[in-house]
């Protein structure tokens, strides 16, 4: 009786789950099937399921006309993705351990100042001075992902993770003698890596997808972004169909083709899209691990 | 002890942070005192021609919105920059940012932290921005603006002053006025239908109904808002907006301002585009999804869109990609009012107030209006490599990445048209400002801060009530009491009652 009740629970479970994620995944086939149509036949009839017209000649176009862009600011995406994640990952664990270390009188004042900042912050025109007058980061690889270093939530989830550690295996390391570097780097880091990769994967998410800190900080085209070329894009479109143009005089400027559109989604997309699959198990099992103090 | 000293680096911090912030204020708000260590003393001599190198050297920074091609970088780099300094003796950055920042956003946190910049704006963001104090008062530094002075009109430069102050120079020159007040058909559907012209409401519905037999799949209007071309039907005045909720009659020579949705006008107006809602001529769809008609428009399934001088061949350049025989042509309904204009401009640049030689800046944008040849090379490139020319003058692109946009240089008295643009589409639309007026409203800029409460109601109680009627999705005799029972409430007798005030201050004032 209760399997048979169960099943059924199940099964409307799967069915929910099944109807969602085909809510999500449409405009994703209609962006994959309208990159691959003939512009002609869009512009004429619309969207469907299935190209209109089969054609390469998108990609083609693109990759012929912007490609050196398009290159180059995926190889941006991908250099700030690691180097900011590298640098996020030690500063976020080395904060984290600072304030979840025993006999530190200290470490409730530091977990304090950061708790702090989750609640109240500066604004963004302060940010926006300190970011360039004050720290340079106007223009510069690092503004692309030093704002982001330490993102506090995070911290917290590691610094509960390394609170789950046995105090007992860092007590005998300093009875062996171990200082706090030894200790973090041979101990906590080791034992940590289930909350590492998950915060390795969050930061890796967040500056992969990240088109706020180019356009507030960047305006030398070779450090564009990935995301940002395609904020900049979607920007431009959508600002001219609001009506708002009308304001600056008329300007009547041709928008990108809408396969052109398409395509650029396609290819954003498509790295996480892979790679998603691949990796979510972390994400799941990284929270629950972290949130629960054993 | 450990505590104290917690507390103190915390102090340090917050004295840090707001110092910070003061710092950016000091620099903003200092409009027109800033020290121009080297150009103030030059003015009018250098608006002639290469006087650039008796110029001290200067650094300027122009933002532009929208794409930056790969062209325009390259040239960013070189030519552009070669001219400049040649000219002007100046070392000129062009930094793109995205359209959404127009007005706000980035531009916002660029001046409220004092960057030297120039950039473009409309007189809403202008009035805005001046009452903070972040654009330089450029009123010494127009005699540096010759040439451009002489091609640009003068309501255009009066467009841009507050108080008598010159707070944004004025680019391009083209014909402007009458903008929607014509119809912009499709000439091709309409000689398929058996007619020739347009000349009145009438004969457009008919058009509609021939065109509708022959193609059930298209729809009429592709806008919801035909106030103007319409006009010529629903009152005896000459009406021009200055806004959704006010119009002028320019017919008439006094200072009344006409409180739109409570006049009859509009009555008859709403009942008109009512009998084309339900007839089909603007679609079902359109009370939810304005941005399709655009789209429809342009892929060629609409009959008829609202006009504009330039649309005839701006507007053909897009449909012909779906409909390659599509011919626009623009009709009026009625004939015997003068058409309107705001100025002639596209748009106008300001300089922020943290600008260290705002006359430079001047220059540069005299520069861009110049004379054909600087103005080929802005808009268009280099001839033999990025166009070329035919013995008539018209223009075939070799490279299709657009440079400083030319929207925004567009004059009538330099661009180039393409091959595929007829003479007599040059002809009349170099010709179709002739008889226009300058609206008698042109310069007046409403200042909303006595009015803010009541004129954010108001835009709520437009798009919620009044829209819809205005569009003809609603019927006016019922929906219309309730309308007028929310516009009231939020304030509509204040808010022109103020605009009223000011207005007829200004009026006078010009007089």
């Amino acid at each position: 009786m209760q399997t048979t009740e169960n099943k059924g629970l199940v099964i409307f479970f799967y069915v929910c789950i099944a109807v969602f994620s085909v809510i999500c995944l449409v405009p994703f086939v209609l962006a994959v099937s309208g990159s691959l149509s003939t512009e002609s036949r869009i512009a004429a009839e619309g969207y469907s399921f299935w190209p209109r017209g089969f054609t390469f000649e998108t990609y083609q176009f693109l990759f012929g006309s912007k490609a050196e862009q398009i290159l180059r600011a995926y190889a941006m995406s991908l250099f700030v993705t690691v180097l900011g994640t590298l640098t996020a990952v030690l500063v976020t664990t080395a904060y984290a351990y600072v304030i979840s270390v025993k006999g530190f009188r200290l470490k409730n004042f530091f977990a304090f100042f950061a708790y702090f900042t989750m609640l109240f912050s500066g604004g963004t025109l302060p940010w926006y001075l300190l970011s360039t007058k004050y720290y340079h980061l106007g223009d510069t690889l690092l503004g692309l992902f030093i704002p982001y270093v330490l993102s506090v939530f995070l911290m917290f989830l590691m610094a509960n993770y390394f609170r789950s550690i046995p105090h007992e295996i860092v007590e005998s390391a300093q009875i062996d003698g171990a200082g706090h570097l030894r200790i973090f780097f041979s101990i906590m880091i080791p034992l940590g890596r289930v909350g590492l990769v998950t915060i390795s994967l969050f930061y890796a998410l967040q500056f992969w997808n990240d088109f706020y800190l180019p356009l507030m900080l960047v305006t030398d085209q070779e450090l564009y972004t990935i995301q940002y070329l395609m904020y900049n894009m979607m920007a431009n479109i959508q600002f001219l169909a609001s009506g708002n143009a009308a304001q600056v005089g008329g300007a009547i400027i041709a928008p990108p083709l809408e396969t052109a559109k398409m395509a650029m989604t396609c290819l954003t997309v498509l790295p996480i899209a892979i790679l998603y699959p691949f990796l979510q198990g972390f994400f799941v099992k990284g929270i629950i691990v972290g949130s629960v103090k054993g | 002890m450990i505590k104290k000293k917690g507390w103190l680096s915390l102090l340090l911090a917050t004295v840090f942070l707001v110092s910070g912030c003061s710092q950016g204020n000091n620099e903003s708000a200092t409009p027109g005192n800033t020290d121009s260590n080297s150009g103030t003393g030059t003015a009018p001599a250098t608006a002639g021609g290469s006087e650039g190198t008796a110029l001290a050297p200067a650094k300027l920074k122009i933002v532009l919105y929208g794409d930056e091609s790969n062209r325009m970088k390259e040239l960013a780099k070189t030519e552009f920059y070669d001219v400049v300094k040649k000219e002007i003796n100046a070392e000129v950055e062009f930094q793109f940012l995205p359209w959404t920042e127009y007005g706000g956003g980035k531009t916002d946190l660029m001046l409220s932290t004092g960057e030297d910049f120039a950039t473009y704006t409309d007189a809403n963001y202008m009035v805005k921005s001046v009452a903070k104090g972040l654009y330089t008062d450029l009123t010494p530094y127009i005699p540096a603006a010759a040439d451009l002075s002489a091609t640009v009109d003068e309501a255009s430069f009066r467009a841009f002053q507050l108080d008598g102050k010159q707070y944004a120079v004025p680019v391009g020159n083209k014909p402007n006025s009458a903008e929607f007040y014509s119809v912009l058909v499709r000439q091709d559907l309409l000689e398929e239908a058996g007619m020739t012209q347009v000349t009145s409401l009438a004969e457009l519905e008919q058009f509609y109904d021939k065109a509708h037999a022959l193609h059930p799949e298209l729809i009429g209007y592709a806008n919801t808002d035909a106030r103007r071309m319409l006009q010529y039907d629903f009152t005896d005045k000459n009406l021009y907006w200055q806004n959704d909720f006010i119009a002028l009659d320019e017919s008439a020579k006094d200072d009344q301002i006409i409180s739109w949705f409570e006049s009859p006008e509009f009555k008859t107006y709403a009942g008109l585009m009512h009998g084309w809602y339900k007839k089909g001529i603007i679609p079902k769809y359109a009370a939810t999804n304005v941005p399709q008609l655009q789209s429809d428009w342009n892929s060629g399934k609409a009959m008829f869109w609202a006009g504009t001088a330039a649309r005839p061949f701006e507007g053909a350049a897009t449909i012909s990609q779906a409909v390659p025989e599509a011919k626009l042509v623009n009709y009026f309904l009625g004939t015997g009012r003068p058409k309107i204009s705001r100025g002639t401009y596209s748009t106008a640049f300001f300089v922020s107030a943290a600008a260290k030689d705002p006359e430079r800046y001047v220059m540069f944008f005299n520069l861009l209006q110049k004379n054909q040849e600087l103005y080929d090379l802005f808009a268009y490139g280099i001839e033999g490599t990025d166009y070329t020319l035919d013995a008539n003058g018209r223009l075939t692109k070799i490279n299709t990445d657009s440079l400083i946009p030319d929207w925004l240089l567009m004059n009538k008295n330099f661009m180039r048209f393409d091959n595929t643009v007829p003479d007599d589409f040059i002809a009349d639309y170099k010709a179709w400002d002739d008889g226009a007026i300058i609206s008698k409203g042109a310069g007046f800029n409403f200042d909303n801060t006595p009015v803010k409460n009541e004129e954010t109601k108001l835009n709520g109680v437009f798009t919620e009530y009044l829209a819809p009627i205005g569009s003809g999705f609603s019927d006016y005799d019922s929906a219309y009491p309730k309308a007028l029972e929310r516009l009231k409430a939020a304030g509509i007798d204040k808010y022109i009652a103020e605009y009223q005030k000011q207005f007829s201050a200004w009026y006078a004032k010009q007089q």
